[in-house]
């Protein structure tokens, strides 16, 4: 009667049915709790060994090459230099050690205060534009009459040389820090080297080569026998595939 | 009435084993929600190695009219060694130049071309490397670096590469072969401009 009772309470409870210690009882008398531990212990071993057979992925070997192959490159051309530009700049860098991650779904970003190190490094750059005449031709040239004009294809800038003023590089350094390396420095460098080529169509050189070309084009015509009157040097825009996509409608 | 007693107790008893369960079950949902938040989180400690943004300033524009015949770019593995009492420093470097052989305009004499008839004789200048300054150190890469150096050794480093250079490249062999590449350029160049003799000399 009073076992009848008590199961009559905890039936009004089905969700912790299981976890009455009465029921657990019940289930040790009728050998059940064991099944369901050694079945639970089963499932456990069998998991852990369907983990441990699982195919690993192949190591990959990154391969990096330390020594790097010196070249000498020939290459026979013919271009016109008509304009030369020397351009400054100073390459700064503040390197600040900064905390940053994501916490709980939140970007962080705190400035650690381990002490800040500051860099400036001049450098002087030299940039040219030219005209390619390798692919000059009969088919540059009309001539009518006296006339004549020299059919040119646009000029293009390049970066010739480079120099960094090793002895005006300053450096602030704080005392938990250590100096800039060389590596750090070079990378500086060759960042400061793209952004002096990503510059270029802000100077404004290629007009002045047009320019600089029928400067020089021009007296060497002259001396053919041509009037200065007669001569006309004009630009053609060599069309990439791009370029005349978008010119079709 | 030890019934009524037995029943409130027993009662009592089911509460506390339920607030028990509800606890478990509480702490069992904040962890799962706590591993969900986790999931993902990540901290590093690190600095940006980006340059700051600086204008380009214009130094100098110049008008030139240099013809280019023969370009070698080349490569460079420059290193200095400073003896120390207990180990070495090192600093090894990679520089990177390009020599452009050519003639200059500028140098040819007042009537370098002279016609006749239907021949046309060009007196070019002589050839020879257009710019001194041909290393672009920008692009010099670090290939390794022990003790302390200071802007002397690497200014000499430049200096060491910059002869190295100019031994590799400046050779009779190059020279030649820019001379017959202009001489090549400017016969195709008068002849596309209706001159079908055309003579080139060169300035010794």
């Amino acid at each position: 009667m009073k076992g009848e009772k008590n199961l009559q309470i905890f039936n009004k409870l089905p969700f912790f049915y299981y976890l009455c210690p009465y029921f657990l009882n019940e289930m040790k008398r009728k050998n059940y709790f064991w099944a369901v531990l050694v079945g639970c212990g089963v499932m456990a071993a069998g998991c852990r060994q369907s983990s441990d057979t699982q195919v690993e992925a192949p190591a990959t070997y990154e391969a990096v090459d330390t020594l790097p192959m010196l070249i000498m490159q020939v290459q026979q051309c013919a271009r016109l230099y008509t304009t030369e530009v020397k351009v400054h700049k100073i390459v700064t860098h503040d390197d600040v050690i900064r905390l940053r991650g994501q916490l709980l779904k939140q970007d962080f970003n705190l400035k650690v205060p381990l002490g800040d190190r500051k860099i400036a490094i001049p450098m002087d750059a030299t940039l040219k534009a030219y005209i390619d005449f390798a692919q000059f031709s009969e088919k540059n040239v009309e001539r009518n009459g006296e006339k004549i004009t020299i059919l040119l294809p646009d000029p293009k800038v390049v970066l010739t040389s480079s120099k960094i003023d090793q002895k005006s590089i300053r450096e602030f350094v704080a005392l938990s820090r250590a100096h800039f390396s060389d590596a750090e420095m070079a990378n500086y460098e060759q960042q400061g080297r793209q952004a002096i080529i990503a510059s270029i169509p802000e100077l404004g050189i290629v007009d002045l080569a047009k320019a600089n070309a029928a400067r020089v084009l021009v007296p060497m015509l002259t001396q053919l026998g041509y009037r200065e009157e007669n001569i006309t040097i004009a630009f053609r825009k060599d069309f990439s595939p791009y370029d005349i996509r978008r010119l079709i409608e | 009435m030890n019934s009524k007693k037995r029943n409130i107790r027993d009662f009592i008893v089911q509460l506390q084993r339920l607030g028990i369960v509800a606890g478990l079950l509480a702490v069992l949902a904040l962890g799962v929600w706590f591993c969900h938040q986790m999931k993902g989180s990540h901290v590093e400690v690190g600095a940006d190695d980006k340059i700051g943004i600086t204008p380009t300033q214009i130094q100098s524009i110049k008008a030139i009219g240099e013809w280019e015949f023969l370009s070698i770019s080349n490569e460079e593995l420059v290193d200095t060694i400073r003896k120390g009492l207990f180990k070495d420093d090192q600093l090894v470097r990679i520089y990177y130049g390009t020599l452009r052989l050519g003639i200059n305009m500028h140098q040819a004499s007042p009537h370098w071309l002279t016609v006749k008839g239907d021949t046309v004789t060009a007196l070019l200048p002589k050839v020879g490397l257009l710019d001194k300054d041909f290393i672009d150190e920008a692009r010099t890469k670090s290939f390794f670096e022990s003790g302390k150096w200071t802007a002397s050794d690497r200014e000499a480093l430049y200096r060491k590469a910059y002869r190295l250079m100019l031994r590799r490249c400046m050779t009779k062999a190059n020279l030649k072969t820019a001379q017959d590449n202009a001489e090549a350029q400017f016969t195709k160049m008068l002849r596309s401009l209706g001159y079908n003799e055309v003579i080139i000399n060169f300035e010794n």
